[in-house]
């Protein structure tokens, strides 16, 4: 709908702008398979997840047959979240990867097992960032299903992942599920990133990444490309946006390429790991 | 031929020889303008070649959905940087062995570990990377300790004067005795060891500690007796562990008559053992004879028999 409309006026502009591609092609970045301008991507992309904003959850079952949830298990159970700690979830609007550190950390099991200081309990924050206020309307209302409204703890911020609004070494932990591929400078973001964690701060990414094992690799892009507009379209009514999903996916570096980003950004210690052969890889990084 | 490799093991993340660690950073300081666009999988000389024995463990063991594959890289600077950048395996040990010191009162447990990073002033974040958390703990101590007698027995041990029996009960001792302030919480230490993630390493580390006494003790032998030797030197070893964590007499005195008394078995058995050998060879002999002897009387016998019978 709006998203349409935006590409077809994107579409003429570049071929008006033909005797411009010089001047478009270096300022100019990946919207999915499509060419656009810097400025006009996070516009884009602000339109999609505003589109998606109310399905997102559900779609995202259905598109990872629920495996999604494992994979956010599997991040904050690397994170190790304990009591006390300042953590920052980017791009995390509908509050999936933050519900579940608060849980890791006030689980009353956990608590009976370790001797935790109920003081440094109350300090525990968890900042939820997310550019797009609609996703971020989710993921409260969520809260406030689960009886956390007017919980301290829980901190829902609007903010760009590439300027974040968070002092200098002031986190303990930074994750970032399925949402650095939507940044417009990668490169920016976890400059950002390793701005804001203290020193011992771990980094966590978890994105869809490169599948390289031959038969699976060619299913995977017959279900991408097939199946999940799609679904997109059956269930959300939003084709588009899902198209430029799984091109997004494709469109963003490979695992190694990854890494040595995030080490070029000073981070030691980097490492990924890939599940599902692939289709998931979750980076991780210290700050030291 | 296990103290060179321990050397180089624990020499690539002791606490004490830090002068091998600052070398490998000389080296990748120097070297940045000969790689291009920061891409660098720079073995930092150390960290490759020496990894700290049991912490540099990839994260391969994960659970059955997860394929992990693990990929390691450290980015060249162009610029310098202002502060010296410290490489993991150094954070890592200096918050271990600051955690050390919260043991008794908090167990071989992260809470100890997150402690300790408070003490060096790094998040406690950085507790969650370490692999196998407890047992990363653990197996720096055991390395530590196995390090400190080391150290000891290079100094000019004394042990010239003593039959090898008394030699290694001293070294057990001066061993143990590492461990009385921890003793408390050794129990849970143990647990942690046999854990079976746990193991390989905690095998390898006793494996390490056996070799290491029986050499200052001054064996050379090659054969299948160095492993004999080893096995009872670590049955001996664990059994007096054990009946350290429940000895409450003054100074573990009871523990030290255990030890000496499991060692003196140790000697005798050896002992035994080749009389046993002895014994079995004499009564061979003395059977064989008899046999012999019965079976020629038979054969007269029978031949007189025969010769007698025959009309």
């Amino acid at each position: 709908m709006a998203l349409r409309t935006v590409s077809r006026r994107l579409g003429s502009r570049i071929l008006n702008h033909r005797s411009f591609v010089a001047s478009l092609h270096s300022h100019a970045t990946s919207f999915g398979f499509q060419e656009v301008k810097e400025e006009e991507k996070s516009k884009l992309v602000g339109n999609v997840f505003t589109n998606v904003a109310s399905s997102y959850d559900i779609m995202n079952d259905v598109m990872s047959g629920g495996l999604h949830r494992l994979w956010k298990e599997r991040l904050v159970g690397k994170l190790s979240p304990f009591a006390g700690m300042k953590h920052l979830d980017v791009a995390g609007g509908t509050g999936d990867v933050a519900f579940r550190i608060y849980d890791a950390v006030y689980s009353v099991k956990r608590r009976a097992l370790q001797k935790v200081d109920e003081a440094s309990l109350e300090e525990t924050q968890i900042y939820v960032c997310d550019i797009n206020p609609n996703m971020l309307n989710v993921g409260k209302q969520r809260a406030a299903e689960r009886g956390l409204r007017d919980n301290k703890s829980l901190v829902w911020v609007e903010g760009d992942a590439e300027a974040l609004s968070f002092d200098d070494n002031s986190m303990d932990g930074y994750t970032i599920a399925f949402g650095i591929r939507n940044v417009t400078h990668i490169e920016k973001a976890l400059a950002e990133a390793y701005r804001v964690l203290k020193r011992g701060g771990r980094f966590l990414c978890l994105e869809l990444s490169h599948v390289e094992i031959p038969i699976f690799k060619n299913l995977y892009d017959l279900y991408s490309f097939q199946v999940i507009p799609n679904l997109g379209e059956l269930i959300a009514g939003d084709r588009e946006s899902y198209q430029y999903l799984v091109e997004s996916v494709r469109r963003f570096p490979p695992q190694e390429r990854f890494a040595s980003m995030i080490a070029d950004a000073g981070f030691e210690k980097v490492e990924y790991e890939n599940l599902v052969g692939g289709v998931v890889a979750i980076h991780s990084a210290i700050k030291l | 031929m296990y103290r060179t490799a321990a050397k180089r093991l624990l020499a690539g993340g002791g606490i004490t020889t830090t002068r091998l660690l600052r070398l490998p950073k000389l080296r990748s300081t120097i070297i940045p303008s000969s790689y291009t666009s920061g891409l660098c999988t720079s073995s930092i000389g150390g960290n490759t070649e020496s990894p700290m024995g049991n912490q540099s463990v990839n994260p391969n063991q994960s659970g059955p959905t997860a394929s992990s594959s693990t990929g390691t890289g450290e980015g060249q600077r162009r610029h310098e940087s202002r502060k010296p950048r410290a490489e993991f395996q150094e954070e890592q040990a200096r918050v271990l062995s600051a955690s050390l010191r919260h043991v008794p009162r908090l167990g071989w447990t992260e809470e100890a570990m997150m402690a300790g990073s408070r003490d060096v002033g790094v998040s406690p974040s950085i507790v969650g990377s370490f692999s196998r958390k407890e047992a990363a703990l653990v197996e720096f101590f055991m390395d530590e300790c196995l390090q400190l007698l080391m150290d000891r027995i290079d100094s000019g041990l004394d042990l010239q004067n003593l039959i090898p029996s008394e030699r290694i009960s001293k070294l057990i001792r001066i061993r143990l005795e590492m461990q009385v302030p921890y003793m408390s919480k050794w129990p849970q230490a143990l647990s942690i060891q046999a854990h079976p993630l746990n193991v390989p390493t905690s095998f390898k580390q006793r494996a390490m500690l056996v070799d290491e006494i029986w050499h200052a003790v001054g064996d050379g032998a090659s054969d299948l007796d160095w492993y004999v030797k080893r096995t009872i030197l670590g049955g001996v070893y664990s059994t007096t562990e054990i009946y350290m964590l429940t000895d409450d007499s003054l100074e573990h005195r009871d523990t030290w008559a255990f030890l000496d008394d499991r060692v003196k078995d140790a000697f005798d058995l050896k002992k035994s053992i080749q009389e046993a050998k002895y014994f079995a060879e004499d009564i061979g002999a003395g059977v064989g004879k008899s046999v012999q002897g019965l079976m020629n009387g038979v054969m007269q016998t029978m031949s007189r028999r025969s010769g007698g019978s025959a009309f």
